[in-house]
């Protein structure tokens, strides 16, 4: 390859990688607060709405992820709803992020010991209370190793978005390889590329995991 | 909103699924063997093997599948191999497939207690035959959610193929919706088929688990 | 409603003074199963309580709906003469969170499991209930919470996770954590049954010096020696209902309730080797 293309095609695709790190971050962002919402109300007893999360979930972890892109970007034009690219790049991975966390929320909060939560309770605490110092803490621990699995998904779900042209890492290097003629050698980079960036991502993950677990570290001598 | 839009485009998008069930099936299965290979190469002792098994797990699992699907499409080429893109998509998705199924076999290999493979060498069976009437049967067994699961994930990931022209279901929604301006329709009912395969298929694997229980 | 002199010597049982626990006629049901029959148990000011009684009887089920952990359906349960867990009147309603929130706030509860919250410091988790609760600043709730260590013996592990602690001395934590909030009464769900044997006398120690300043307690144990030797009055359970009630010599020596003669016989033959 020929290293005048780095300076040619150098800006774009820093430009690109920029978008695709929005893109996730974003993604991530709006999946994570929106998963955790919908865990929350889930707990309501009302069976409407719990039967209405319930489907949003199956429904999108039961499709395709590239299709609730066109479903948003091509089909939301229909009602009304016109995103650009980007818009609907970054809120396609959130909502398709949602519906995992959700459930990897709802694993962590039945996760939480009962006797946890009464005690809190015996003790006075308000639910608010409860819910910030006590269910979600011991959910930190045993949903994080889901949690980083799913960021690195969504890692690699961010070149999804280039087939709905968001000018991402793929889509830019796509262009240059459609420029160059040097296709093959181009998707190996990206390949490789990739395969750093995620293996990146699930060990800063790891390293989060053990910092955040030290306190497990010695087993207790309870019968239990 | 115009249901007759999918009413016309039905017969299209059934026959579209049909491809995407079967390149997925297809897609499992070579998987399985792919799997199967690998996960017996990395736990053989062979330090090479072992190595290998771990570079291609680590890669497929590691790179996003739309980049390895465009990576073998342009590399068979390349290296003289023409052959139709479908041809690339199964082979893609295949590979992608025997890693996690690699993964999923070797979790499920070290759920066997170790005593029985102990057993089996006390008894005086040769290594194959450990593989193939203890630990192989049990790591199954035990794979079963997972593997149905699987045939879903892989599924949903064929719509991918679509980017290099196979006329699977995404595929041919795209076609369709470009040339009836009705994309809206068009991908819900995609949607709504997809669902509907994978709702069977989670079913079908929820009775073999139950009936694998029981047997 | 009198009110109650706090800083007066408790005495040994006022009989005008309003009980510290009164139980009226409580029943509850899982279904067609009755966990709880018409029971009525009264509990004075700084007097100790034990429920005993057969796995199944329902003591630790009558224990949880004193602080309404658990929801009992018929009678009342008044602490210090206020209706726990439902509004007064009829139709009664049952109390909002807030409302519960005030009652427990004076009742304090120590679990068979200890319970202890395991991302937090045993300073942590003395400390906790006094900021979210008591909406005390972080440094007085800390030095207050150190003094409850020091009293049940571990101010040297304040700073231990419960992951390090034993299981004698997570239960230590659990009682300083209950004690810090100044209850007016103390539940006891079985303190002893998860720990080691060795472990069990530290926990049983801590629970009679309590007894000794004067807190009043209910305790549902097995420890048939605690209740025998700490206890002013005993109650037995079986099937839900309390088969006998009195001081621990009543219950022990003088019952002539054949369930409970069964019940003891069963416990002897169990600890003697």
């Amino acid at each position: 390859m020929d290293s005048s293309l780095i300076v040619q095609y150098g800006p774009a695709l820093l430009r690109g990688f920029g978008v695709t790190i929005l893109c996730w971050a974003a993604g991530c962002a709006i999946g994570l607060v929106l998963g955790f919402a919908l865990m929350l109300l889930r707990q309501l007893p009302i069976r409407p709405l719990q039967a209405l999360i319930r489907a949003y979930i199956e429904i999108i972890r039961g499709t395709p992820f590239l299709i609730q892109l066109f479903l948003l970007y091509s089909g939301g034009p229909s009602i009304g709803l016109r995103l650009e690219a980007t818009t609907a790049g970054i809120l396609g991975l959130g909502l398709y992020g949602s519906a995992y966390f959700a459930e990897i929320f709802r694993a962590g909060y039945q996760s939480v010991p009962k006797g946890q939560v009464e005690a809190a309770l015996s003790l006075g605490m308000s639910y608010g209370a409860i819910l910030r110092r006590v269910i979600v803490p011991g959910m930190l621990v045993s949903t994080l190793p889901a949690i980083v699995n799913m960021m690195a998904i969504l890692t690699k779900e961010t070149v999804v978005l280039s087939i709905i042209t968001v000018p991402e890492l793929m889509y830019e290097m796509q262009t240059m390889a459609a420029e160059t003629f040097a296709t093959f050698e181009t998707i190996l980079g990206m390949a490789l590329f990739y395969w750093l960036l995620v293996e990146v991502v699930s060990r800063l993950g790891r390293r989060l995991e053990a910092r955040v677990t030290r306190f497990l570290s010695h087993s207790s001598n309870a019968r239990a | 909103m115009k249901f007759s839009v999918i009413l016309d485009a039905l017969p299209y998008l059934l026959g579209a699924a049909v491809t995407t069930v079967w390149v997925s099936l297809l897609g499992v299965l070579l998987g399985q063997v792919i799997g199967v290979l690998v996960c017996v190469a990395r736990q053989s002792g062979n330090r090479a093997a072992d190595i290998a098994g771990g570079v291609y797990v680590s890669f497929f699992r590691g790179v996003p599948l739309l980049i390895q699907l465009l990576l073998i499409y342009y590399m068979l080429p390349l290296i003289g191999i023409d052959v139709p893109p479908l041809v690339a998509a199964v082979g893609a998705l295949s590979l992608a497939s025997g890693a996690y199924v690699s993964e999923i076999y070797r979790g499920s290999l070290n759920a066997v207690p170790h005593g029985q493979s102990e057993a089996a060498l006390a008894l005086g069976f040769p290594t194959a035959t450990i593989w193939t009437r203890i630990l192989l049967p049990q790591a199954f067994r035990i794979s079963v959610p997972a593997l149905v699961n699987e045939l879903i994930l892989l599924l949903k990931a064929s719509s991918l193929i679509s980017v290099v022209g196979v006329a699977e279901l995404t595929r041919t929604s795209q076609t369709i919706s470009a040339s009836n301006y009705r994309p809206l329709e068009i991908y819900l009912a995609a949607g709504c088929i997809y669902l509907a395969i994978n709702g069977a298929l989670a079913l079908f694997g929820t009775l073999l688990e139950r009936r694998l229980q029981e047997g | 409603m009198t009110a109650v002199s706090e800083a007066a010597a408790p005495p040994a049982a006022a009989g005008d003074a309003v009980p510290m626990v009164s139980i009226r006629g409580v029943g509850k049901s899982f279904g067609t199963n009755e966990v709880l029959r018409d029971i009525d148990l009264t509990v004075n000011k700084s007097e100790v309580v034990c429920l005993i009684g057969p796995s199944g009887s329902g003591k630790s089920t009558l224990l949880r709906c004193v602080n309404f952990l658990e929801v009992y359906d018929r009678g009342d349960i008044r602490i210090e003469g206020k209706l726990v867990g439902y509004t007064e009147g009829t139709p009664r309603r049952r109390q909002s969170n807030r409302e519960l929130r005030t009652l427990r706030r004076n009742v304090g509860m120590v679990f068979q499991q200890f319970n202890l919250w395991p991302h937090m410091t045993a300073l942590g988790n003395v400390a906790e209930a006094l900021v979210q609760v008591r909406g005390m600043d972080k440094a007085a709730a800390a030095a207050r919470a150190r003094q409850m260590l020091d009293r049940v013996g571990l101010a040297a592990k304040a700073d231990a996770y419960p992951a390090r602690l034993s299981g004698g001395q997570q239960q230590r934590v659990a009682i300083a954590r209950v004690i810090a909030m100044e209850p007016h009464l103390m539940l006891f769900d079985e303190p002893t049954s998860a720990l080691d044997p060795e472990l069990v006398g530290e926990v049983l120690q801590v629970m009679r010096d309590l007894a000794a300043d004067g807190m009043t307690m209910v305790v549902v144990t097995h420890e048939m020696g605690f209740a025998a030797n700490v206890a002013d009055k005993v109650a037995f359970l079986d099937h839900g209902r309390i088969a006998a009630f009195g001081t621990p010599r009543e219950v022990f020596h003088e019952s002539a309730e054949p369930r409970v003669r069964q019940f003891l016989q069963t416990y002897h033959e169990r600890n003697s080797f």
